[in-house]
C-alpha cells in the first residue's frame, strides 16, 4: 500500500522548498556588478566598449600573411587579414583564423616543465630551467659532444638571433626542418639557373598559369596571396587555369581545367610540352643545343599513354601554352615529392626559360626566405648522430620530426640518446612529449618580433596582451641563456633587441612607421638569370620517354588544407570545420575513386587496413568523385611515421607509398560526413546549362503584404567563379559569432552549429563546384511565418532577425527552411577556460533550447550605422562587411545595402551572371549568387 | 446532559479542523510576509548600493553646477557614460576637502594606482545593446532615465530598465522598434 503523507511530513516539505527557493532567487543578476574608475584617462583614441585594432603577423604556418588583431575590453577576439600586405593584402585563410584558439587553448603548456625521474613532466621556474640548459650546454662541451639547435622554418630577427645564439653558446645550428621544404624546387632552380631558391611566382601577371601538383590553395608557399593573386587575374579576364596532378586537391577542383596525370609521369607531361614548345618555335629564347639534344623524344600517343593523359588533351594545353603572353609554370606538392621530382621541377624551370616570362613572373630577386630549410637527408644524418651518442644538448623549436618522419629513421627512439631534449612550443605533440625539458613558448600575439616571409617583405610581430601563462618568446628565452653564460645581459629583452635591430635597418622613422603599419616593403630590382646549358642537359641524361611505372594502388600524401602538415590538429575548431572536398569533420580517411569502390565493393565508412611492408593503418573508406583509379589518399596529418622513402638527388621525401595493401578489417567507423549528397541531384543550387529553374510559383500573389525598406536592404553576393571553398569564411563566422565547437558525437547526430558551410557538389565528371550556404535572409521566409512566438521575425532592413530571448524552441522554423541553415542549441556549449577570453561580447553567447543562424554580423552592422549615424548619413558602401567577406582570399562574397545604386552588390546582383539558391519556391533570398564557369568554357575534367 | 465519549469526539474534531487550517494559512502568511518584506528591503538596498566612495552628486551637481558629461566624459561618445578617471577627481581634490575621510580614500586609490571599483546601478542583461551616445545624441536628456541625480546623495536607480519602459519612450519620440536596435 503506498504510504500516505502525512501533514507534518507535508509542511516539513514545503517549509524545505520555500525556504530554498528563497535562497536561490537571491543569486546575482547576469553580467558584471561592477564597474571602474580608471587612475590615468586612456590613450586618445581609445573609446570603452569599442574595438581596437593591432597589426600583426599570423604564424600558424611560414607563409607570414599580416593580421589586423581585434581587441575588445582589452582582449583579442579576432584575426583579420590586413588590407594592403604584401602577403596577404587583407585575406586570412582557415588557419589564420583559427590560430587565435592557440593563443586561449586550454591545454596551454603554462610553464617549463623537466621530465623527472618516472618519466613524468613536472613544472619549474624559469630560473631552474634556463640554468639546467646553461649547465647542460657547458657539460656536454667537456664531455666532447655537441650541442645542436634545430627550428622549424626561421626568418627575420629571430633567426638572427639564433645565429648569434649559436655562435656565441658553441651550438651547431641545423638546417630547419619543414615537412615541405620544396626541395626539388629548389635543387632544380640551383641546377638550372644558379638560383637554389624557391622563388616568389607572380600569378597576377601571367595570362596562363600551369601548375603541376602544386596545392597553390592548401599550402604550398603562401597560400592566401596565391588565391589573391589568382582571383586577381581571373577578374582581368582571359587567363587560364591549368592543374596537372595524380590525385584530387582543392587547387585540382579550382583550376579552369584539371589534368590527371599516372602518378609519377609529371616529367614526360611536362618534357612533352617542352619539346612541343621548341618545335612550333614558340618560345621566346631557344635552349643550347646540348640540352635540346638531351630531351627524350616522344610522339603524342606515346606521351598520351605514359602520362594517362588525353592526346588532345596534351595538344591543346600546347597550343595555349604557346600561344599565351606570359605563360607561367608553377610545379611542386606532391607532384615534386616523388623520385622524378626534380625532373618536373626542371622541366618546369625549362619551359619557363624558353617562354621568357622569368624575372617578370618567376621572380628570384623576391625569393622566399627559406634557404635554411634542409631536407629528410639532413634529418637522417641528424637521427644518426643521436644513435651515436654524440649529442649534448638538442634544442627542438616549433618543430615536430618524431611524428613527420618516418618511423625508420627510429627518431624517437634517438632523442633519448641526446644528454638533454629542449623542446620549444606551445602544445604538447609528439616530439615534445619524448623531450627531457619544455621551455613553453608565447604565442605570436604576446610577443614581439618580426617575420620576413620573403625577400624585401619585413612584417612585424607586436604583442596584443600579456601573456596568459608563464611564458616566454623564443627570443627571450635565447638572450637569458646567452645573457647566463657572459654574466651580462646582451639587450634587456628581445623587445628591446629588436628595436635596435629596426632602428639599425630603416632608422628611428622607419621604425615608428613599421610599428603602426606593420609591414615594410621594399622594391627590389629584377634578377636576371642564366641558363646553365651543361648542368640542364645532365638533368635528362637516362631519362627516357615513358619515365618508370609506380606500382599500384599507391597512396598518395596529401598536404592537408586544414592542419597544413599536421602542425595545427592540436586546434579544435579546425577539426569542427570539414574538409571541404568531402565534407568530414573530425577522424581520418582514405580518399577511394568510385570505381576502386565498386570494384573492391567499398562503401563510405567502412574501414580498411592500409599496409607496406611493416606499416599499416587503419583508415575509414571515403569515396572521392573525379579521383583516378589506382590511386588512393590520405592527409599528410593522419598519417603517423609513414613509411616514406627519400628521394636520392633532392633529400626530399617521396610523398608516395607504392603498392600499398587495402584490407577490409570488416568494420565501419564512425566518420561524420556532414553533406547528404555529393549530387545535387539536378536540383539546379548550382545551375549547371541543362538545369532549368521551374520558378513555379511565381506570378502567385503572397498572402502576407510586402516588406518595405526604406533606408537599408542588406544583401549578399557571392561569386562562385572566385569561391574556391577555402573555408576561411567558415573559420571567420565561427569566431565572430561565437559559435560553438560541439565536437564528433554531436557531428554523427546531425547538431553541427556551423552557420556557414561550403557545400561541394560533383558533376558526372568529377568537376566540383563549392556553394557557401548561410541564411539567405529571405524576404518571404518560411521559418518567419511558422514561428509562434515572433522569435523570427522580418525586420526594417531586410533581415531575417531571431531573438534569442525570446525564442522557446519549437524548432518549427528550422523544419521549414529549405536552406537548412537554422542550428538549435541541443545544451550549454562552455567555452573552456581562457577560451571564453575569446567570446564576442557584442553577441550574445546563446543557451539551450534557441534556435540560432546567420545574422549578416549584424553586430557590424549596428556598429557601422552608429558611426554613419555620428556624421548624420547613411552607411557608405564598403563601410561594413560582414566576418565571412573579410577573410575572403578572394575576395568572392561582396556585402552591402541594395537598395544603393552605387553599391557593390546592387552592381554585381544586376549581372547576367546572378541567380538565387531555390528561386523557384519564392522565398525572394537576399543572398545572390554569380554563377559561370570558373575562367573559359569547358570546365571539365580531363584524363 | 452528559456527553457521550462520541460525541465529545465530534466536538473535539470540529474544534481542530478550523486550528489547523489557521495553523497552516498563519504558517504560509508569515512565511510570504517575511518574503516579502526580505524582498523589498533587498530591492531597495539594490536601487541604491552603497559606493566604495561616498561619492556625493548633491554637492557636484546642484552646489558646483558640474554638468554630467564633465564627469562622464564618454557619454556622448561611447555606449558607455563611463566614470571619470581618478586623474579628473583629483585635479581639483588635491587642493579641495582633502581632510574628509572619502577624499582622503580617494587620494588613497589614487596614489596606489589603484582603480575605484564602482557598485552599479543600472544594469542590463547580456542580450541588450544600449548606447549612451546615441541617446544623449538625441537630445534626451540625463534625467529622463537617471531622475534628478543632483538631488540624490546616493544613486539611486530610477528607471525601470525593463523593455516596457524602454518601448514605452521609443514609441513617443517615434524611434525605432524593430527589435534588432537592442537585442543583441
Amino acid at each position: 500500500m503506498m504510504r500516505r503523507l502525512k501533514r507534518r511530513d507535508f509542511l516539513r516539505i514545503m517549509g524545505g522548498v520555500s525556504g530554498s527557493t528563497l535562497l536561490s532567487s537571491c543569486g546575482s543578476p547576469k553580467g558584471s556588478k561592477t564597474f571602474i574608475s580608471y587612475v590615468l584617462p586612456p590613450e586618445e583614441g581609445v573609446i570603452p566598449g569599442e574595438a581596437t585594432y593591432s597589426p600583426s603577423t599570423c604564424a600558424e604556418c611560414p607563409a607570414g600573411c599580416g593580421v589586423s588583431v581585434t581587441l575588445r575590453y582589452g582582449w583579442p577576439v579576432k584575426l583579420e587579414g590586413s588590407p594592403g600586405h604584401p602577403v596577404s593584402d587583407g585575406g586570412l585563410c582557415i588557419r589564420g583564423q583559427s590560430s587565435i584558439t592557440r593563443l586561449y587553448h586550454p591545454k596551454r603548456i603554462a610553464s617549463p616543465m623537466l621530465r623527472n625521474g618516472g618519466g613524468k613532466f613536472q613544472g619549474i621556474s624559469w630560473e631552474k630551467a634556463l640554468a639546467l640548459v646553461s649547465e647542460s650546454l657547458a657539460a656536454s662541451r667537456r664531455e666532447g659532444r655537441t650541442n645542436l639547435f634545430l627550428s622549424g622554418r626561421t626568418s627575420g630577427s629571430l633567426s638572427r638571433l639564433i645565429d648569434s645564439f649559436c655562435r656565441t653558446r658553441e651550438v651547431e645550428r641545423l638546417p630547419e626542418f619543414e615537412v615541405y621544404s620544396h626541395s626539388a624546387v629548389k635543387e632544380a632552380n640551383g641546377l638550372l639557373f644558379g638560383q637554389r631558391e624557391v622563388p616568389r611566382y607572380r600569378i597576377e601577371n601571367a595570362d596562363f598559369l600551369l601548375t603541376v601538383g602544386a596545392d597553390i590553395l592548401e599550402t604550398h608557399v603562401s597560400p592566401v596571396s596565391y588565391a589573391r593573386q589568382v582571383s586577381r587575374a581571373r577578374g582581368e579576364g582571359g587567363f587560364l587555369w591549368v592543374h596537372a596532378e595524380p590525385h584530387l586537391s582543392l587547387t585540382g577542383a579550382n583550376a579552369d581545367r584539371r589534368i590527371v596525370v599516372s602518378p609519377g609521369r609529371e616529367t614526360i607531361f611536362l618534357l612533352y610540352v617542352l619539346r612541343q614548345l621548341l618545335e612550333k618555335r614558340a618560345g621566346k629564347k631557344g635552349l643550347p643545343a646540348e640540352v635540346a639534344g638531351s630531351l627524350p623524344r616522344m610522339s603524342a600517343g606515346r606521351a598520351s599513354e605514359a602520362t594517362g593523359i588525353p592526346a588532345d588533351t596534351l595538344k591543346e594545353v600546347c597550343d595555349r601554352i604557346a600561344h599565351a603572353r606570359r605563360p607561367l609554370v608553377i610545379a611542386g606538392g606532391v607532384s615534386t615529392a616523388h623520385p622524378g621530382g626534380l625532373g618536373v621541377a626542371a622541366a618546369a624551370g625549362m619551359i619557363q626559360w624558353v617562354t621568357g616570362a622569368i624575372p617578370g613572373l618567376v621572380d628570384f630577386a623576391g625569393r622566399e626566405n627559406d634557404e635554411r630549410v634542409g631536407t629528410f637527408r639532413d634529418m637522417e644524418d641528424l637521427s644518426a648522430r643521436l644513435e651515436r651518442g654524440k649529442v649534448g644538448v638538442l634544442f627542438l623549436s616549433r618543430t615536430n620530426p618524431v611524428f613527420s618522419l618516418p618511423g625508420r629513421y627510429a627518431f624517437r627512439e634517438n632523442l633519448g640518446k641526446a644528454m638533454l631534449s629542449v623542446a620549444i612550443g606551445d602544445l604538447f605533440d609528439e616530439t615534445m612529449r619524448e623531450a627531457g625539458l619544455i621551455l613553453p613558448l608565447s604565442h605570436a600575439l604576446e610577443s614581439w618580433g618580426d617575420v620576413e616571409p620573403r625577400r624585401g617583405v619585413l612584417s612585424l610581430v607586436k604583442p596584443a596582451l600579456e601573456p596568459l601563462h608563464d611564458t616566454l618568446s623564443e627570443g627571450d628565452m635565447l638572450l637569458r641563456i646567452m645573457g647566463e653564460g657572459s654574466g651580462k645581459g646582451t639587450a634587456a629583452g628581445y623587445r628591446d633587441y629588436l628595436f635596435g635591430e629596426w632602428t639599425r635597418r630603416f632608422g628611428e622613422q622607419g621604425r615608428d612607421a613599421l610599428l603602426k603599419t606593420g609591414f615594410v616593403e621594399e622594391s627590389l630590382p629584377g634578377k636576371r638569370v642564366s641558363l646553365d646549358g651543361r648542368k640542364a642537359a645532365s638533368l635528362f641524361k637516362g631519362q627516357n620517354a615513358t619515365g618508370r611505372e609506380m606500382a599500384g594502388p599507391v597512396l598518395v600524401l596529401a598536404p592537408s588544407l586544414r592542419t597544413f602538415d599536421g602542425r595545427s590538429r592540436g586546434l579544435p575548431l579546425l577539426s569542427e570545420i570539414p574538409d571541404p572536398l568531402t565534407t568530414i569533420s573530425y577522424g581520418s580517411w582514405l580518399s577511394v575513386s568510385p570505381g576502386t569502390a565498386k570494384a573492391s565493393g567499398l562503401k563510405d565508412r567502412e574501414e580498411v587496413t592500409v599496409s607496406s611492408g611493416d606499416w599499416s593503418q587503419r583508415f575509414p573508406v571515403k569515396i572521392q568523385p573525379g579521383l583516378a583509379e589506382g590511386v588512393v589518399v590520405a592527409c599528410r596529418d593522419f598519417v603517423d611515421s609513414p613509411p616514406l622513402r627519400r628521394e636520392e638527388r633532392t633529400g626530399g621525401a617521396v610523398e608516395y607509398i607504392e603498392a600499398v595493401g587495402i584490407a577490409k578489417s570488416g568494420k565501419t567507423a564512425a566518420i561524420p560526413i556532414l553533406s547528404g549528397s555529393p549530387s545535387q541531384r539536378g536540383r539546379g543550387l548550382v545551375p549547371d546549362p541543362s538545369h532549368k529553374d521551374e520558378k513555379h510559383h511565381h506570378g502567385r500573389e503572397s498572402l502576407y503584404p510586402e516588406h518595405s525598406h526604406e533606408k537599408y536592404r542588406w544583401a549578399m553576393v557571392i561569386d562562385l567563379a572566385l569561391c574556391n571553398g577555402c573555408s576561411a569564411c567558415v573559420a571567420a563566422c565561427y569566431i565572430e559569432n561565437n559559435v560553438p565547437v560541439v565536437g564528433k558525437k554531436d557531428h554523427l547526430k546531425g547538431r553541427e552549429m556551423s552557420w556557414l558551410r561550403i557545400e561541394p557538389f560533383y558533376g558526372e565528371t568529377g568537376d566540383v563546384e563549392f556553394l557557401p550556404m548561410l541564411c539567405q535572409q529571405c524576404h518571404a521566409a518560411p521559418c518567419e511565418t511558422v514561428c509562434p512566438v515572433y522569435a523570427a521575425y522580418h525586420n526594417p532592413e531586410g533581415l531575417n532577425v531571431q531573438v534569442y530571448n525570446r525564442c522557446v524552441g519549437t524548432r518549427y522554423c528550422s523544419n521549414n527552411c529549405p536552406y537548412k541553415v537554422r542550428r538549435f542549441n541541443w545544451f550549454w556549449h562552455r567555452w573552456e577556460k581562457p577560451l571564453n577570453r575569446m567570446l564576442n561580447p557584442e553577441l550574445e553567447a546563446r543557451g539551450p533550447g534557441v534556435m540560432e543562424k546567420c545574422t549578416f554580423c549584424i553586430q557590424r552592422i549596428r556598429a557601422a550605422k552608429d558611426k554613419a549615424k555620428d556624421g548624420s548619413r547613411k552607411v557608405r558602401d564598403g563601410e561594413v562587411t560582414t566576418a565571412c567577406a573579410q577573410s575572403c582570399p578572394t575576395g568572392a562574397i561582396t556585402f552591402g545595402n541594395l537598395l544603393d545604386p552605387e553599391s557593390g552588390v546592387y552592381r554585381l546582383s544586376h549581372s547576367g551572371r546572378v541567380y538565387r539558391v531555390f528561386e523557384g519556391l519564392g522565398t525572394d533570398p537576399s543572398v545572390y549568387y554569380l554563377s559561370g564557369g570558373k575562367g573559359g568554357p569547358g570546365r571539365k575534367s580531363h584524363g | 446532559m452528559t456527553h457521550s465519549p462520541a460525541a465529545e469526539q465530534r466536538v473535539e474534531k470540529t474544534v481542530r479542523k478550523p486550528a489547523i487550517l489557521l495553523a497552516v494559512t498563519a504558517y504560509f502568511g508569515v512565511l510570504l510576509l517575511a518574503l516579502a518584506a526580505l524582498g523589498i528591503s533587498w530591492y531597495r538596498a539594490g536601487l541604491a548600493p552603497d559606493q566604495p566612495i561616498a561619492f556625493p552628486h548633491t554637492i557636484h551637481v546642484s552646489k558646483l553646477n558640474l554638468p554630467c558629461n564633465f564627469c562622464h566624459i564618454f557619454v556622448d561618445r561611447s555606449r558607455h557614460a563611463g566614470a571619470p578617471p581618478l586623474e579628473k577627481c583629483m585635479s581639483c581634490h588635491t587642493a579641495i576637502a582633502t581632510e574628509r575621510e572619502e577624499i582622503r580614500k580617494l587620494a588613497r586609490h589614487y596614489e596606489e594606482k589603484r582603480p575605484v571599483e564602482w557598485n552599479r546601478v543600472y544594469s542590463l542583461p547580456e542580450h541588450v545593446y544600449f548606447s549612451h551616445k546615441r541617446h544623449v545624441k538625441a537630445q534626451v536628456d540625463c534625467s529622463e532615465c537617471h531622475g534628478k541625480v543632483g538631488a540624490m546623495k546616493k544613486v539611486r536607480k530610477v528607471g525601470s530598465l525593463k523593455m516596457g519602459w524602454c518601448v514605452s519612450c521609443h514609441r513617443v519620440r517615434g524611434a525605432s522598434l524593430d527589435c534588432a536596435t537592442c537585442h543583441k
